[in-house]
């Protein structure tokens, strides 16, 4: 409990900063300033920094709030504080709207999309006489709670970082969740978190409204404070100023996002205040030396400031959630041996002129391990993408328990049963082991992004990471549970993908290549493991170039080789086939 | 080891600055930015301002707000947090309407530099504390107005900013000609940053007004005049006084020549006969301006500055008599000394301010100029 | 509009397009050589136009200075970056490439400024004070983030484009410059009128554009750029070192850009912050082109001018608007087409 209460005791201490004496009440006013462009330095944060998309119209949201609530106010005559559900609601619903139309929009195409809408919308609001053109709304009214008018910077200053306070513990709470590690997957793990079950676009427009929202909140904050808006502030400038707070800050962190607007607000303030006394008044510098400084701390640290500074600090204990949750519930497994579970005829894939799969069949029965195997570029990873949803078939189908289940998007493909592996490691950077695994098992709980903002998804969480912690348990991996998943050796980061695999409660575990970069022991272990699986009634297909590991273990073997089924049958058949061992087999014979 | 005496040095200065003075002047203008035209003249005003006002020491802080209104309220507060008695600025219409709040809260006068007569109208309790030297722009559009019929102009087409220099201007001369039975046939919007106004250009030769009046600030207002001229339109030009300053003309060259626009008679304070009050005060800014800043430097922008700056010299003794300095009672006798100014000359009129009037300009503050031969000449 | 105006907006889409097309080219040049959104590009534009400007009329601008000091700046930045490399060779070559060569470019300024030389001298002297900063600047600022994320040096780039727009006020003040034009002759075509710099900003671009063909293609440091922009592990295995490709880069870029100022400041009036602007529609074009296709990036420009054009037309107060939406379309149609890329 004391691990609660003091960081809230200390936050009411700092509210009562500004009242005590002798506090000059023009950095009061900053620090005013610093709390609303934290806040919307905290929704690129989500957006930019977790969901690595890129924003250059984070101060149109801003803008969105501001003049609905200031339209609101003045021109209906509402309270500020009844505008500002009003204000919120119209930042989210334009960035639904703008989202739906560009958030499909990859890398670069998206980052000019913002740029696009947040010029537009500029000129626009210059140039309607509803929101007053270029010389905006004036006259909006205060927040006033009673009878105490929120006009002074020292009143405002408790508003503004309460704020910035429900703004930081919502966003901790939505990274923090199944959601969340949806989101956080985004930048660099999207594919992967696709493949258990992660809605992308829907995850993309998560992040996108939350992080407009919380722009809009500002941009209320900053309409009662300044009472006055009109579109300077909210123009294309602007919103480049927010992301460079957030990179500067560490957009890798929420409280980066503090610490670069803090940064920013002061030092672009006192630099106007040092600059003259330097330089004489002639001629104005501050843009200068402002730029110059940015360019000179990102240099020293090009990830922000914060991850710096928190290496000041000792390492966050390790998470105590879900020691003694109750399990989840499993699939129930009603698979006996020989029924068959995945069946493929006829898939076709050409990659321009190239055929990477031609005609290719396969089927698995239940409580199988089956290897496919064959030369570098015979089409076995692309047969993979293919089962999995990642490309779509020229021609073919794909059946699983009888369904026919062609053309299915990965996350369709996992919520069949479905769990892989990537040849090339998927893991989310930045994440732990135990989230990276826990990631494995989104589609076993339900908690959505409202649930996580208030923390009602605690028990689900729970569970879900006694889960994830079950099946690190299981690879062998328990001590390195609390480590960061990039900071493990390449086969150990192999086997948390099995981990993850195994969050989903497959009926089919897809492995691509599961013992490349293993060490002998540690090859055992995992043969025994997949073995343990089969017993439980999981099949298992994998890729896997090391023969005398895939012969001990597999029941049956597919051979393939440019693009099609060479040989087909059981490890000592496949040794003795004259065709394989000629095709394959050969150079090494 | 040279930068760090300099940094002491500079240090100590100010703060020795800062012991002494008496009275604070906090000034928040546009030295950077899209209206940094406005400014930069404005802040090298402020440097030619006396240091001793009615034996008390004046300091003067100048902060720059870059036009953006976020910025200019940051300031404000800022500088009266310092304790200033007075605020100057801001440049700009938006920034300046945004300032209105704090200094009405702070009870602090404040004194724009900006143009629009939203500023000062209508007058209420948070206006009492603003005034604004530049000329309303309803003075200067029924100037031109008046200019074109007298003119035989019957049609007009206008071409101004996209902001909030050109909405002002929009709204004044629709009015104004229409006061005058003068047809509006043509209304096109550009930015300040184009680089190209042919479009416009070609809608407003399309629509064959008489005159075209262009309503921008500084040199790029002589973009569409030249793009006129590249078109062969030949009606009439008229500019505003947003224009008046030597790099237009160094920038329109022979396009402009035969422009009319109105200005405040600092413009042409050579060419103002001797009877005129305003002369000599213009006259003096001009030269003091020139020997800091170079020949042909002056802009009148810059002589908004330098009005607010006289305004205060005349008011901050009498506020002197029934107040000290710093104090709420100082800030309001300076209010009531600055609505009440009489027949006092500025560079671009002579003020009578009152209670309802904290512009107090008449028809002295402004002239009627056109361009002959590369200079600006004084029409009759 | 009658078909007479719609060409006279064409043309005027077409010679806007063509300074959009120079930087869209640049701007894809620089990033896919070392992925840096070079958002200064602008300023270089603002510098040219505005030192080209300034020589007209005989005087010295700052931007001699400031030459200077990035100079020196990237020698310093040059010694601390490789000094345990670097030879007395590599030393003097250093030093004759960010310290002689501000020199001498000064002393020539100096020595002929004053005496209005004539149009091609300003032209060749401008290109001379500003296209050296480019590759300075990335030697200064970039060159130490080789490894960083796009987000850290777009950043980046918006502190270099800071430090230029602040400078530009200090040299050149905040009003406007015209300079005079390379031809006032106006060719008639039909109903068209055709000013000589129009055709002379065409003519420039398609000859840069063929410049810049026969650059990658036929020499040995084009062929290193394309190589670095397709690979940049691989180029760097086999020999080609990543920071001389983005230096040769950003002289490129520096080039094109001051180029493209020197050819707008007689059409138009150019500002100490005009470049933000130009630059911004040469991004939306570079971005169309998907930063990585020259043909795509220079027809999107040429679009970009037209559309532009059109709409200072129908609707002027509305241009940005109606410019900035119709982008939006075209993006959709753009990433639909392009292979979702991951990661």
């Amino acid at each position: 409990m004391t691990t609660r209460l003091l960081p809230a005791l200390l936050f009411l201490l700092f509210l009562g900063v500004p009242f005590l004496p002798g506090v000059p009440s023009f950095w009061i006013t900053l620090a005013d300033y610093a709390g609303i462009a934290s806040i919307v330095a905290l929704g690129l944060v989500v957006l930019t920094g977790y969901g690595g998309m890129t924003s250059f119209g984070q101060a149109t949201f801003m803008g969105c709030g501001a003049y609905v609530s200031a339209l609101l106010t003045t021109g209906a005559g509402l309270s500020p504080w009844l505008s500002l559900p009003a204000a919120l609601l119209a930042s989210g619903a334009a960035a639904l709207a703008l989202g739906a139309v560009t958030l499909r929009l990859s890398g670069h195409y998206l980052a000019l999309a913002t740029i696009a809408w947040a010029v537009s919308l500029y000129y626009l609001a210059g140039n309607l006489d509803l929101l007053g053109r270029n010389d905006g709304l004036s006259g909006i009214p205060p927040l006033r709670i009673g009878g105490l008018l929120l006009t002074g910077s020292r009143e405002y200053f408790v508003v503004v970082w309460v704020a910035v306070a429900v703004a930081v513990l919502l966003t901790l709470n939505l990274l923090d969740s199944r959601v969340g590690r949806a989101i956080r997957a985004l930048r660099g793990g999207a594919a992967a978190a696709a493949s258990f079950g992660v809605h992308l676009p829907r995850t993309r427009i998560l992040a996108f409204t939350y992080a407009a929202v919380l722009a809009g909140l500002a941009g209320w904050l900053y309409a009662h404070m300044q009472r006055s808006v009109n579109p300077t502030p909210f123009g294309l400038n602007a919103s480049i100023e927010y992301l460079l707070m957030a990179v500067v800050g560490g957009a890798g962190s929420v409280w980066g996002a503090l610490l670069g607007a803090t940064l920013v607000t002061v030092v672009n303030d006192q630099l106007q205040s040092l600059l003259p006394r330097l330089l004489g008044q002639q001629g104005n510098y501050e843009t200068v030396v402002f730029g110059a400084l940015l360019v000179l701390v990102l240099q020293t640290a090009p990830d922000g400031l914060w991850p710096r500074l928190r290496r000041l600090f000792p390492p966050a204990r390790p998470r105590r959630v879900g020691a003694n949750a109750a399990p989840l519930r499993a699939r129930t497994l009603s698979s006996t041996p020989g029924l068959p579970v995945l069946s493929a005829a006829g898939l076709r894939k050409a990659f321009g002129g190239l055929v990477a799969v031609n005609d290719m069949g396969l089927h698995l029965d239940a409580r199988e391990i089956v290897g496919l195997i064959g030369p570098n570029g015979a089409g076995k990873s692309t047969t993979f993408n293919l089962l999995t949803g990642v490309a779509r078939p020229d021609a073919g189908q794909v059946h699983v328990l009888g369904r026919d289940v062609t053309g299915l998007r990965p996350p369709g493909v996992a919520r069949l049963g479905i769990a892989r592996s990537f040849q090339h490691v998927k893991l989310v950077p930045g994440m732990s082991v135990l989230e990276n695994v826990a990631l494995g098992a989104h589609l076993r709980g339900t908690a959505g992004p409202i649930s996580a903002l208030l923390r009602l998804d605690r028990a689900e969480e729970a569970r879900l990471f006694a889960e994830a912690r079950r099946q690190i348990a299981r690879v062998g991996l328990k001590e390195h549970a609390d480590k960061p998943g990039d900071s493990l050796a390449l086969g150990q980061q192999r086997l948390v993908e099995i981990a993850r695999a195994l969050c989903l409660d497959p009926i089919l575990l897809l492995l691509d290549e599961p013992a490349a970069g293993l060490r002998h022991a540690e090859k055992a272990d995992l043969a025994a493991l997949l073995r343990r699986l089969r017993r439980d009634g999981v099949t298992v297909l994998l890729v896997e170039h090391d023969m005398e590991f895939v012969m001990r273990l597999a029941d049956r073997l597919v051979v393939m080789e440019f693009g099609a089924k060479l040989a087909e049958g059981d490890p000592a058949a496949i040794r003795a086939n004259p065709a394989v061992v000629e095709a394959y087999l050969g150079a090494a014979a | 080891m040279r930068f760090a005496i300099m940094l002491l040095t500079a240090a100590i200065l100010a703060t020795a600055g800062t012991a002494r003075a008496q009275v604070k002047i906090g000034v928040t203008i546009s030295t950077t930015g899209p209206a940094a035209s406005l400014g930069v003249p404005q802040r090298n005003s402020i440097a030619l301002m006396p240091s001793t006002v009615g034996g008390q020491t004046v300091e003067y802080r100048v902060l720059d707000d870059a036009g953006d209104s976020t910025k200019a309220v940051a300031n404000a507060r800022k500088l009266i947090d310092e304790g200033v008695d007075a605020l100057i600025g801001s440049s700009t219409t938006p920034a300046s309407l945004a300032m209105i709040d704090v200094a009405a809260e702070k009870q602090v006068p404040m004194i724009a530099l900006a143009a629009s007569s939203r500023l000062i109208e209508p007058m209420d309790a948070q206006r009492r504390w603003v005034f604004k030297t530049p000329q309303n722009d309803s003075l200067m559009a029924d100037a031109i107005a008046a200019h074109m019929e007298r003119a035989g102009v019957k049609t007009v087409g206008f071409i101004g900013f996209n902001d909030a220099y050109g909405d002002g201007w929009l709204a004044e001369a629709t009015r104004a000609f229409a006061a005058h039975g003068i047809k509006l046939v043509a209304t096109e919007r550009y930015a300040r940053a184009d680089t190209s106004v042919t479009g416009q250009v070609l809608k407003l030769v399309a629509a064959r007004p008489d005159a075209v009046l262009i309503a921008g600030a500084g040199t790029p207002a002589a973009l569409p005049q030249k793009a006129l001229h590249e078109r062969g339109y030949a009606g009439k030009y008229y500019q505003t006084h947003g224009v008046a300053n030597a790099d237009f003309l160094r920038v329109g060259g022979r396009d402009v020549e035969g422009t009319v626009l109105p200005a405040g008679p600092i413009l042409v304070a050579a060419q103002l006969p001797d009877s005129n009050p305003i002369k000599p005060v213009a006259l003096d800014y001009v030269r003091r301006y020139e020997a800091a800043n170079g020949a042909g430097s002056v802009a009148t922008f810059g002589a908004h500055a330098m009005d607010a700056g006289i305004l205060l010299q005349t008011a901050i003794p009498v506020a002197l008599r029934s107040a000290k300095p710093g104090t709420p009672e100082f800030h309001a006798a300076l209010r009531q000394a600055l609505e009440s100014s009489e027949e006092l000359v500025l560079t671009h009129g002579v003020s009578n301010m009152t209670p309802q009037d904290h512009n107090g300009f008449d028809g002295r503050a402004r002239v009627m100029v056109t361009i002959e031969g590369g200079a600006w000449k004084l029409l009759p | 509009m009658d078909a007479d105006i719609a060409l006279i907006l064409l043309q005027d889409g077409v010679v806007n397009g063509a300074i959009y097309a120079l930087l869209a080219l640049s701007l894809v040049l620089v990033f896919a050589v070392t992925r840096v959104i070079l958002i200064p590009q602008g300023e270089i534009v603002a510098y040219g136009a505005l030192t080209y400007a300034a020589l007209d009329e005989g005087r010295l601008p700052g931007s001699v200075w400031l030459l200077g000091a990035l100079g020196a700046g990237a020698f310093l930045a040059g010694l601390l970056a490789e000094r345990r490399v670097l030879s007395p060779g590599g030393v003097s070559r250093l030093a004759a490439e960010t310290l002689a060569i501000p020199a001498l470019v000064a002393a020539t300024a100096l020595l002929l400024a004053p005496r209005k030389p004539g149009v091609a001298v300003d032209a060749l002297l401008t290109l001379a004070i500003v296209t050296p900063m480019a590759p300075y600047l990335y030697r200064l600022a970039f060159q130490p983030l080789a490894e960083a994320s796009v987000l850290t040096l777009l950043i980046v780039s918006i502190g270099v484009h800071l430090v230029l727009l602040g400078l530009g006020l200090v040299f050149f003040g905040p009003e406007g410059y015209r300079a005079p034009g390379f031809s006032d002759t106006r060719f008639e075509l039909g109903s068209l009128l055709i000013p000589g710099q129009a055709v002379w900003i065409v003519g420039c671009t398609l000859a840069l554009i063929a410049a810049l063909y026969l650059f990658f293609e036929h020499t040995l440091a084009g062929k290193a750029l394309r190589a670095t922009a397709v690979n940049r592990l691989g180029a760097r295995l086999v020999g080609i070192a990543t920071a001389l490709s983005g230096r040769i880069a950003f002289l490129l870029a520096g080039l094109i850009g001051t180029l493209s100022g020197i050819l707008i400041a007689p059409l138009t009036t150019v500002y100490y912050d005009s470049g933000f602007l130009i630059g911004l529609k040469g991004f939306v074009a570079a971005i169309i082109g998907g930063l990585v296709s020259y043909p795509v990036a220079a027809l999107a420009a040429v679009l970009v001018g037209c559309v532009e054009s059109l709409s200072s037309f129908y609707a002027s107060a509305f241009k940005e608007v109606i410019v900035f939406t119709v982008i939006i379309p075209v993006l959709l149609w753009r990433s639909l087409r392009s292979t979702a890329e991951e990661e």
